[in-house]
Parts: structure tokens; sequence; C-alpha cells
């Protein structure tokens, strides 16, 4: 402060540099960032769940023979590497029949996680075509979508899934148009509130007074915004998908066995409770670490990705 | 209020008859053969096609939508919806015998997460980022993320198996023939529980945000201006703000009463309408298997008008 | 309940207070280090623009700040007895009965599930011996008396159905349905149209006269202050910048920021192309400046601004923290005591005119 020169005869600075306001300005997606990473559990989740794509990915393909029976090794313990040299991973020993436990855990947790991901395509795509021109037409139109929500609403979902994979086979893709199908509705009304809003607000009338096209209206102006709730939606939507899939599998009527998911492990895990119980253990650690870390996840990334925010207590 | 209990019921006319169709269309274009089982070797045609007559398959498809529309509406007609091609039975006697059974089983469950769920929820909310408010949100998130069938056989293991307190499933034991209360306490314990912790969860993150977000109104903040003291800011100013959302919440659990949880009868072998559904599924019993869908369809409606209506009692903003 | 016994001395006395909230940012010292006095019966207008702490000062008082807000320092007498030193069950009977505030949002102030008289009875019932009935009888009174048509009718319906001056005619009545010594007005019109506004204004100033009360009226709005205080307070970042009677304060305002203020008002005998601003923002509260809050926008800043100038006397009756003389000079070097001399001397200051 000593340093400082005035002037003369009024005396006030002459540099007036220090009294910039310094706080940066940060972009919508900076601040969007900072507030999602100091959401300690958000970020967890997004690690674990990281961890378990990898891990699932990679050690099938790193493995041999990942989901097969070979009775000679049946209750074996848990190895890194077998007699022959060769890499196996068999971190939690053999099952009964033979099958190394961990492998097919990954296995499974592929395959859950591929249907999960790939139902919630499937509702992204439907939640958002239904609901942004709902949102963005208003009017009757929105009226009728709204109607047909309902319907979907009403429909008891688990039922509708068992009776269609039921009626037209189980195979993966069956699985994951049942799942998805019946699915979207929450994303469709999240994306239409958002749209509804978005309608009334001064840069949308300033791009249609500009006669801009709706598509083009939507597509640039409206979605951006939109997207928060969608990927919120996403988010916990894979939780949900992967966790009807496995119900679907426990309930026996999902993929056949050989094509291990988290459910049908659990299947066979609820049958030989009696005797060999532990079974149960790593399939359900694997579904709860799924859909808490996605279930953290979204929320995380709503807090983050919402504006408004309450001050935090130091 | 009568004019808004009509309008909303008026409402409710298209999207039951919209469920309707679905669940027509669903079973309707199912594919595979519906005689199936009948078609055992040396079978004769007459049989299948007088077969095909009384389940009416051979009509055209606009013709048995209808036909089949006329008879479910005459509930008091025991053949109204159909005989069950496994137990050929009508449906409605299985259905009716098998609902007393899931009314238990939901009903204990919904009383049991209303006690407990609203002081929870409520004790989060007011005393927000304390101990107690942690536990009840971890106790929370966990019990909602927890898929039902892993919370339920965790259950059936520690409480049949590993302690042998509780029975291993069913609602009686195999050789008593008469109801008794006490045994089917005993044989309830562990499903409600299995549901229970599941809804209390959901329910108590949901009444705690309501809460929440009503704590922070501005008329919070005149009552204390009055001097009010502090339990009577938060039960008698807070809660009965932030239970009009629970009201809805209430009015969208009734149709899981007729419902059932499927799941969690599957587990514990509970012999109600979830299972029996299901069943009808894996044994392609259309008829048991429409009525369902229609069931649920109807039971989800009903229950949204009595949210709505419900509702438009509790708020008085609500015009009507 | 009006107390009986008036002591001597100023009804609301705040020495020193600051009220600061800690959070994950940094802590942020909304109220600090804030000293005014009440006198019995009579009106004080608050001032400044939003953040300088004016709200955070009446809940204090109110006793009515939550995490992570905090009253870190100060004292707070009513009729001599610290506030700040009341459990809180005794301060539950103060709020509403000696002490009662209205809120600058009538629309959402009131509680959408209860009738304005149920909510008014309630005050009622809380502070004396009422009971139900009687509580209701006197919420029906207390509505005519703020000029509700229809009282009796008006005391059963619900809030959503009046509309925003009618709902804060109802605050004013709950307000005052137990005779308050001091009424809290923070921003009472600033939400409604000009012409509400008035009725609102005279309503109070009638009531004033009736009961005898004082009125701590918090507004951005110098018209408003005109209108109904005896003296004012205006609050800049925290800090009480400039203390006194209302027509010296108008008539001959001392602190540059005051200044500013009034002559941001346009005035309608004179013909001006440009409005008058006071150029620059107000601080951040996480990047206060150092010494003076308002160095930074002053056109008078001295070298001397640097260190944070005392409440420095400048009439009878009239304080302003600045380092300009009472005439409006920079001071002479030298001729004051220094600045940490004065801090030692305590908040007041007489300087010689020069």
């Amino acid at each position: 402060m000593a340093d400082r020169t005035y002037d003369d005869v009024t005396q006030v600075p002459v540099d007036d540099t220090e009294d910039i306001d310094r706080t940066e300005v940060r972009s919508y997606w900076q601040l969007a960032r900072r507030r999602f990473v100091r959401h300690r559990l958000a970020v967890i989740g997004a690690i674990t769940l990281a961890v378990l794509i990898v891990a699932a990915a990679v050690v099938p393909l790193v493995v041999e023979n990942a989901t097969g029976v070979s009775i000679s090794k049946s209750f074996a313990p848990a190895e890194i590497v077998d007699d022959e040299g060769n890499l196996v991973l068999a971190l939690l020993g053999y099952s009964r029949t033979g099958i190394n436990m961990f492998t097919q855990l990954m296995a499974a947790t592929a395959t859950s996680l591929m249907i999960g991901f790939a139902a919630v395509l499937i509702i992204v795509f439907i939640g958002v075509v239904i609901g942004a021109v709902a949102g963005y037409a208003g009017g009757w139109v929105d009226n009728v979508l709204m109607r047909v929500v309902d319907i979907a609403l009403s429909m008891p979902g688990l039922f509708i899934i068992i009776a269609f994979v039921a009626f037209w086979g189980a195979s993966i893709w069956t699985i994951i148009l049942a799942i998805g199908i019946t699915g979207w509705t929450t994303a469709a009304r999240l994306v239409r509130a958002e749209f509804l809003s978005l309608r009334e607000a001064d840069y949308v009338q300033a791009a249609r007074a500009l006669g801009a096209s709706p598509r083009r209206i939507i597509l640039r102006h409206m979605l951006p915004p939109a997207l928060a709730p969608i990927i919120v939606a996403a988010s916990l939507g894979v939780a949900d998908s992967v966790v009807l899939e496995a119900a679907l599998s426990f309930l026996g009527f999902g993929i056949g066995a050989e094509q291990a998911s988290l459910g049908t492990l659990l299947n066979v895990a609820f049958e030989y409770l009696n005797r060999e119980p532990y079974l149960v253990l790593f399939p359900s650690i694997v579904l709860i670490l799924i859909v808490l870390a996605a279930n953290f996840l979204g929320d995380g990334m709503r807090d983050a990705l919402d504006p408004r925010q309450r001050v935090e207590q130091q | 209020m009568l004019t808004y209990i009509i309008r909303r019921i008026i409402l409710a006319i298209p999207i039951l008859l919209g469920v309707a169709i679905i669940s027509f269309l669903l079973v309707y274009l199912a594919p595979g053969d519906p005689l199936a089982q009948f078609r055992v070797p040396n079978v004769r045609p007459e049989v299948l096609d007088r077969l095909a007559e009384i389940y009416g398959f051979n009509k055209p498809l606009p013709e048995q939508f209808i036909g089949w529309i006329t008879n479910y509406v005459q509930v008091w007609n025991p053949d109204a919806w159909g005989l069950s091609i496994t137990y050929r039975r009508p449906v409605l006697e299985l259905i009716a015998e098998r609902t007393p059974a899931t009314l238990l089983l939901m009903g204990s469950s919904l009383a049991l997460t209303i006690i407990i769920a609203i002081p929870l929820g409520m004790l989060a909310a007011v005393r927000q980022y304390s101990w107690a408010d942690k536990i009840v949100t971890t106790f929370a998130t966990i019990g909602y993320a927890m898929p039902s069938f892993v919370l339920g056989t965790f259950l059936l293991y520690i409480g049949a198996i590993w302690f042998r307190i509780f029975p291993f499933g069913g609602m009686t034991s195999s050789l008593r023939t008469e109801s008794d209360p006490l045994d089917i306490a005993w044989h309830l314990a562990l499903p409600v529980a299995s549901l229970a912790i599941q809804s209390i969860a959901g329910w108590s993150r949901y009444i705690r945000a309501s809460m929440l977000e009503v704590l922070h109104q501005d008329y919070i903040r005149t009552a204390k201006a009055k001097g009010l003291s502090a339990n009577r800011v938060n039960f008698r100013h807070a809660l009965r703000n932030a239970l009009i959302p629970v009201v809805t919440l209430f009015g969208l659990s009734l149709p899981a009463l007729i419902a059932g949880a499927v799941i969690t009868e599957t587990i514990f072998s509970w012999p109600g309408l979830g299972s029996f559904g299901v069943n009808a599924i894996g044994q392609r019993d259309y008829p048991v298997i429409m009525a369902f869908v229609l069931l649920g369809g109807i039971a989800v409606v009903i229950g949204n008008l009595v949210a709505d209506i419900m509702y438009g009692v509790v708020d008085p903003r609500i015009k009507y | 309940m009006t107390t009986v016994s008036r002591s001597v001395g100023p009804l609301l006395e705040i020495q020193g207070l600051k009220t600061h909230f800690f959070t994950q940012d940094g802590t942020v010292r909304a109220v600090d280090g804030v000293s005014f006095q009440i006198g019995h019966a009579k009106t004080l207008g608050v001032v400044g623009e939003s953040g300088c702490g004016k709200s955070i000062t009446s809940l204090s008082v109110m006793r009515l700040i939550e995490r992570p807000g905090k009253i870190v320092e100060g004292s707070i007498k009513l009729n001599g007895e610290d506030l700040l030193e009341k459990s809180d069950e005794e301060m539950r009977d103060i709020r509403g009965d000696q002490v009662s505030m209205i809120f600058q949002e009538p629309m959402t102030s009131l509680n959408p599930v209860f009738t304005c008289g149920e909510q008014i009875s309630e005050a009622v019932q809380q502070h004396t011996a009422a009971s139900r009935r009687e509580g209701m009888d006197r919420a029906v009174e207390m509505l005519s008396l703020v000029g509700i048509p229809d009282a009796k009718r008006r005391a059963r319906e619900y809030p959503h159905q009046l509309s925003g001056g009618m709902r804060q005619r109802v605050m004013i009545a709950m307000a005052l349905s137990t005779d308050p010594d001091l009424l809290i007005a923070d921003e009472p019109t600033t939400a409604l149209d000009v012409t509400i506004q008035a009725q609102i204004l005279e309503l109070m100033r009638d009531l004033r006269e009736k009961n005898r009360m004082a009125i701590m009226l918090i507004t951005h709005d110098l018209g408003v202050v005109a209108e109904m205080a005896d003296e004012v307070v205006v609050m800049y970042a925290g800090k009480v910048v400039e203390r006194g009677d209302v027509r010296t304060i108008f008539g001959n305002p001392h602190h540059p920021y005051t200044q500013g203020l009034l002559h941001s008002i346009p005035r309608l005998d004179e013909r001006v192309d440009r409005l008058e601003v006071i150029k620059g923002t107000v601080p951040s509260p996480y990047n206060l400046p150092a010494g003076c809050l308002f160095k930074r926008r002053c056109p008078f800043r001295m070298p001397i601004c640097d260190v944070a100038p005392p409440m420095r006397q400048i009439g009878e009756e009239h304080t302003s923290r600045c380092w300009l003389t009472p005439a409006g000079e920079p001071p002479e070097v030298g001729a004051d005591p220094t600045p940490e001399e004065a801090e030692a001397a305590g908040e007041q200051l007489t300087v010689e005119p020069r």
C-alpha cells in the first residue's frame, strides 16, 4: 500500500488496477465441474463405476474360458496363475462345477452393464423425443402425449416386461427392448417439464421471432439446457435397468444361464442358499455397488448442473 | 368438490380404455398357440374347434376385444373374466382367493412405512447436518438402492437359515388347517420386513426433502418470529405442509396393494397375487395374464384418482 | 404486551453487533460492528443497498439467525436487558410479544394451510391467556383495524384468497395483535404497488400513533424513509456509515455514500440527461478492501482512507464513518489523533472543525 502514487491535486490514486475485482469468471461447465468435484460421494461413485466397467470389460478378455465349467477344478482355492502358468485371476476361487467365480462375476457384470446401458439409450431416445415434442408443441399435442404417458405409467411395469420376455423369447435384445419401452416415462416427463419452461424463455421467443425453424430451435437452443435432467435421468436409469434385468433373471425369465448376468448368478445362488450361502454375496455386492454408484453419480450431477445452489456450511 | 371428483373420473376413462387396449393387444399379439397344451396326440379337431369357440380365439380382433370388454365389465358374473387354462376355474375366483394374502402383506408394509418413515424423515430434516440426519440419510440411501431380491434373500438367510427364528416361507405352517393369526404373523414377519425397509427408505428420503423445502419457506420464518415453540413450528406449521405431497405418495402406493410385490412373494413363497401372476405367465395362462394386466392398470388409475382427491382435500389452495 | 415501566433510556440499544456467516467459500461478515439506538415510540429508518446487512441486523435482534450464521459479538439491549443473554424460552416470549417483525414478501410469508384468522389468533394465544374464541375475536378486531373490509369473513379465508396488499395488512395485524413495543419492518412495501405502498405506510403511521410503538423500518427506498422516519442509520457492507436525525441526513449528508444515494434520486423539478450513479459496485463479501470499505467508489478518496475510519462526530446527534471533517474537507495531516488512538477511544470522536 505504501508504494502508491497519488495525484497531487485530488489525492486520488493514479494506478487504479488494484481495485479491479479479481474473482475469475468461469463458464457454466467449469462451474458445474467444480461443484461436482466437491461432492465426494459423487466422485467416488464415478470412480467405482469406471473401475467396474473396466474390470468387467477387461477380465473376460484377458482370461481364457472365463465362464466355462471345468470339473477338475471343483471347489479349488483362489489363485492368480494356475499350474500350467496361465493367467486365471481366480480371486474368488472355484465353484462346485469348477467355474472361475471371479471371472464369471466380471463377465456377468459386463452383460448386466451392457444391457443396462443399451436399455438406457432406448429410454433416453424415446423419452427425449416424446418429451421434447410435447414440451415444445404444447396444446393438444402435449395433452395427447401426456395421456399416452399416463397409460404407459398405468401398466404394471415388471409384469409387462416379464410377459414380453416370456412371449417373445428371452434373448438379450428382447430384454433390452422390453426394459426400454417400459422405462421411458420418467425421462419424458423431465424433458417435457424442462421444455415447457424453456418455451417461455425470452431467448427462445427471440429465436422464434427471427424465424428459426422449430427443429433448429429445439436442437440448438432448447436441448443443451435440457441436457441436465437427461443426464441425471440416464445415470439413474442405468441403475434401474441393471436391477430390472437382474430381477428378471432372478425370477427365471431372463437370459439363459450360459450367458451369465448378475441376475442369473443370483438365481442360482438363491437355489443353493441352504448349502452354499456365500454364493449370494459377491453378485449382490456388485449389484449394490452399481446402484449406489449410479445414484450418487446422478445426485452429484444433478446438484452440479443446477445453477441454483444453496450456501453450503463449512 | 363433487365436480372435482367427477372431472377427475371422466379424465380417467380414456386412460382405462388405453390400458384395456394395450392389455388386450399384449396378449393377443403374443406368439405361440394358446391351445398348445391341448394338442395332445389323437385329440380330435372338433374338440380343438370347440375349445377355440369357448375361449373365443377364432373371431376377428375387434370383435374379440369388444366381447372381452363387455365380459369383463360384468364383475358380478363369476365367469366374466374367463376361465384359467391351468386351473380350469374362473379367473375371478382365483384372484379373489389370493387377494387377502396380498392385502395382508402389502397393507402391513404400508402401515409400518407410514408409522416409521414420517417421524424419521421429519427428524432428519429438523436436525439437518446432525448425526441423526446423517444416519437416516445413509440408511435411506442404502435401503433405497438395494434391489428387493437382494434384501429379501439376505433377510431370508439371516432370519430363517442362520438364526432359524423365522419360517422358510409360505403363509402358514403346513400342518395347520385353520388360520392361526399368530402363525400367520410369524410367517409375515420376514416378507413385511423386506418390503417395509425398502419403502421406509424411499419415503423417509421423500419426506425429508419435502420437510426441508418447507422449513426454508418464508412462512416458517414468520411463525418463528411470532415466538412459537420449536415443536409447534415443526409439527403444526411445517409438517402439515410437508405432508401434502406425501399424501399423493400414499395414493400412488395403493395400486401396489393389489399388484403385490412379485419378487418378495416369490422369495418367501407367499401365496399372493404377485406370484400367482408370474406363474401364470410361465404357464401361458392367457386369461389370467389378461386379467392381471388389466387389474394392475385399473388399480393404478384408481390409485391416482384417490391421490388427486386426497390432494384436493388436504391443500386448501386447490380450487374445485 | 406493552411494558408498563418505560425505562429511561432508549428502547433498543445495539452495541458492536457482529453477525458472521461461516461458509465453505470463506467467512461473510454480514454485520460487522453495528451500533445504534431506537428511542421509545420513535421510528428509525435503516437504509442501504441490498446486501449491506440491514436485514441480518434485524434478524439478529430477533435472534432468528441460523446456521451457517452466528452472532459472534456485541450486545442488543431491549429496555436495558441484553437479548443475547436470554435463554431460548425467554426469547420466544419476547418474539411476537414485545418485538414483532413483518417481512418483505407478503405473498409467501403466511402459511397457506391455515386461515388468516387462525394465524393471527395463534400469535395472541401464544402470548396471552386468551382462549381460541378470544383469539379469533382479537383477530377480527385487528383485521378491521388494519383496514380490511368485511373482517369477519376475511378471517376465515386462506391467504391465497387475498391480494398482496391485503396479505401485508394481515401480517401487520398479526404483528400488532400483541401490542408490541417495537415493530421491525423489513422492506414492508418493496413488493407492493406504489398506491398500495402509500396505503400501507399511512396505516403504519396511524398505528404507531395509536399504540405508541417504535418502528425499525428497513428499506432501500429513501422516499419511504423521508416520510416515515425520525432518525436514520445508513449502512454499507456490514457497517453503519452515517447516523443522524432525518432532517440532518437529508439536508446535510456527510458520508460520501449517503451523498451519493441522495444525489442519485432523480428530481421532478430538474431536467437531466443522465441519472447520477455511484460508480463501481458493492464489494463482494469475500473480497473486502482494507481500510474504508467505500474507498474504491469514493470521489473524495485520500491516502488516509487505507486506514479504516471510526464513527466520528459531525454535529449534535450526527455521526459519520469518514475521515473528512464535518465541513467536508480532507483532514490536516497531523492535526488528528492517530487512527489507533481513535479506535482505542471508542466509536465517538470529537474533532475540532477547522
